[in-house]
């Protein structure tokens, strides 16, 4: 971000303006999409490592909510106005639900 | 969150618009076509016989079938490792095998070569022959691999399927009167028009549009979202035998032992599932002393697409093991595989799911048309993102139509013993749409809507016609026969044509309209959509 910031500020304010838009509107759409992903998918696998069933019924279960998952999370991306507040929410969460499952490891 | 309750809503309505109107605008072409080959695709069996008419179905017994098929299997090969038995039912009306090699023992030789299916006759167990085709298997394929090599169209059409969804939920956030759109439809008001429009194809059909969404993301669902079996599994094929039951993998014994007759099997299965009959034979080592025999549940009567399955001792026709019941989870992601796929449903209900599909394909359709209508300028639009969309817009809504046309229509004209005809019949629908596309960029938007859209028009009332000609299979002797499918295909595309046709007209009378409006006023460039 830093080495961009040189680089516009030499624009003039509208063009800072208009440019950082711009990527703040690509970091929203990748955080969206890939992040809303990884979350989902996360989230998902969370569940089905917990869920107290048999595991294959808890990994069927897990599968089969991601994907309301990941329309919620991707949407909420664009109603939520504060960017940072939107991907510090679903990279991290992404990143929590991913270490917890690795680190409890699968089933025995 | 220091917002209003109202500025809450009302932020909320607003980026649930603008979200579901970019969401809708870039999956939107492909999902017309996912849309539109999909509702085709509940009619894949009968389009498959329209495409061989040189085969009429018979009705028989599933014992009958089988043991046609085993007899036939028997005298041509008898050492495969495995006979799959794809037995007919009333709408494909033929029975299908296919036989896998035993694998070769040393490991260095390569694989046996894959050898196509065989049409059996099913009350004879003798080959058919007849064009060879795609069939419906073609809109059935393209509507979910884009035919695009693998895994891309796959990957492809999940990613436009997933925007689908948040389009689903955002497109309902941002609607204030749900209710009361279902009954605006205000004509002749441009943008206006294509809103209501628009609104009246999602809001009428919704749980069918959310199901249908949902439901298409659940049968991809392992490849799309593996992980949750990642988070439970070492092994991730154990995940499959848990959750589906294994497949019979004995190895030969090397004595041979003759085939138990499967008549008696079928006769105890069916009495097992309450009369439901079997839809798929799996013989695993025929004529050996390890035989085995798995009947599979047909899931026609069922909603859950995963039927169950028993498994016989070839030999001695003992049962030997069943699928256990399914799980709440299972039988869940069963369900929504099932209302994918609809083959549960009878007549009535199959030809109200494809009305609900063209619902939708005119849903998606209505919302790109009406991203250019609510943004044309009468002064008209200089920017190349809106003739971009303007253009494929007319690619997609208007071209597609005459390329299915044109593998049906390839289908009749080609040769019927022409070699590598089955590939020939979809390079017709390629060409005939992109092709069409791309000669549609060379005429005025407002022509371009209108003559794509005649000529899919006139490429399905061809249909019927060319049918009559090249084959004994016309309109008028399949009234005389009783052949309903025939008649129902030709009625099928006739309304198809229609459809095609009073959109024609109605781009014509609105470009009319426009004309006369802009010669009154300034000149300009007049819109479709007024």
């Amino acid at each position: 971000m830093q080495i961009f910031g040189d680089d516009v500020a030499k624009q003039g304010s509208v063009g800072v303006g208009r440019r950082n838009a711009g990527w703040q509107m690509a970091a929203r759409c990748a955080t969206a999409l890939v992040g809303g992903y990884a979350a989902a998918a996360g989230f998902a696998s969370l569940l089905a490592r917990l869920l107290p069933v048999a595991r294959a019924e808890a990994t069927l279960w897990g599968m089969i909510v991601s994907f309301l998952l990941f329309a919620c999370l991707g949407l909420w991306a664009f109603y939520e106005a504060r960017l940072a507040r939107v991907a510090a929410v679903i990279w991290s969460g992404a990143i929590a639900a991913g270490t917890i499952v690795a680190l409890l490891g699968p089933r025995a | 969150m220091n917002r209003e309750p109202g500025t809450v809503q009302k932020a909320l309505r607003q980026s649930m618009a603008w979200i579901h109107t970019w969401l809708g605008l870039i999956a939107g072409w492909i999902l017309f076509a996912m849309f539109l080959t999909g509702t085709a695709s509940y009619f894949r069996p009968e389009i498959t016989r329209w495409m061989q008419p040189e085969l009429r179905a018979k009705s028989v017994s599933a014992a009958q079938a089988t043991e046609a098929a085993v007899r036939h299997l028997q005298a041509t090969s008898p050492d495969d490792e495995q006979w799959f038995i794809y037995l007919p039912d009333d709408r494909t009306g033929v029975t299908r095998v296919f036989m896998r090699a035993r694998p070769n023992p040393d490991p260095e030789a390569p694989p046996p070569p894959r050898r196509p299916e065989v049409k059996l006759d099913p009350a004879t167990g003798a080959p058919l022959a007849a064009r060879e085709t795609k069939g419906g298997e073609h809109f059935y394929r393209f509507h979910f691999q884009l035919q695009l090599l693998h895994p891309w169209g796959r990957w492809l059409a999940g990613f436009c399927a997933i925007f689908m969804l948040g389009a689903i939920i955002s497109g309902v956030i941002t609607h204030k009167r749900i209710f009361a759109d279902f009954f605006t439809l205000r004509w002749g008001k441009g943008h206006r028009t294509w809103l209501d429009a628009h609104n009246a194809s999602a809001v009428l059909a919704l749980p069918y549009h959310a199901m249908i969404t949902y439901t298409g993301l659940i049968t991809l669902m392992l490849m799309y979202m593996p992980w949750p079996i990642e988070a439970n599994y070492r092994n991730s094929d154990n995940f499959a035998v848990e959750a589906y039951g294994r497949d019979a993998e004995e190895p030969a014994a090397g004595r041979s032992v003759p085939l138990a007759p499967i008549g008696p099997m079928i006769g105890a299965a069916m009495h097992e599932w309450d009369g439901a009959a079997p839809r798929t034979v799996v013989v695993r080592n025929p004529g050996d002393a390890a035989a085995t025999v798995t009947l599979l549940r047909s899931p026609a009567g069922q909603l859950d697409a995963r039927a169950g399955s028993i498994v016989f001792s070839g030999t001695s026709g003992e049962r030997l093991s069943a699928s256990q019941p399914p799980g709440p989870a299972a039988q869940t992601a069963g369900v929504m595989l099932g209302l994918h796929l609809a083959h549960f449903a009878g007549p009535a209900l199959r030809w109200s799911f494809f009305l609900l599909g063209l619902v939708g394909t005119a849903m998606v359709g209505t919302g790109l048309v009406m991203w250019t209508a609510k943004r044309r300028r009468p002064a008209g639009n200089a920017d190349f993102g809106f003739r971009l969309v303007e253009r494929l817009n007319i690619g997609a809504i208007a071209c597609l139509p005459a390329g299915m046309a044109a593998f049906l229509l390839a289908n009749r004209l080609l040769p019927a013993d022409m070699p590598g005809r089955a590939d020939l019949e979809v390079e017709a629908m390629f060409w005939t749409w992109f092709g069409l596309a791309a000669l549609s960029v060379l005429r005025p938007v407002r022509r371009a809507w209108i003559e794509t859209l005649t000529l899919s028009a006139l490429a399905f009332a061809l249909l019927p016609l060319v049918n009559a000609v090249t084959t004994d299979r016309g309109l008028l002797r399949s009234v005389a026969a009783g052949d309903w499918l025939f008649v129902s295909f030709d009625a099928a595309v006739l309304a198809m044509s229609g459809l095609l046709g009073l959109a024609a007209f109605r781009a014509h009378r609105a470009s009319a309209r426009q004309g006369r409006a802009s010669t009154r006023n300034a000149p300009g460039r007049p819109s479709l959509a007024a």
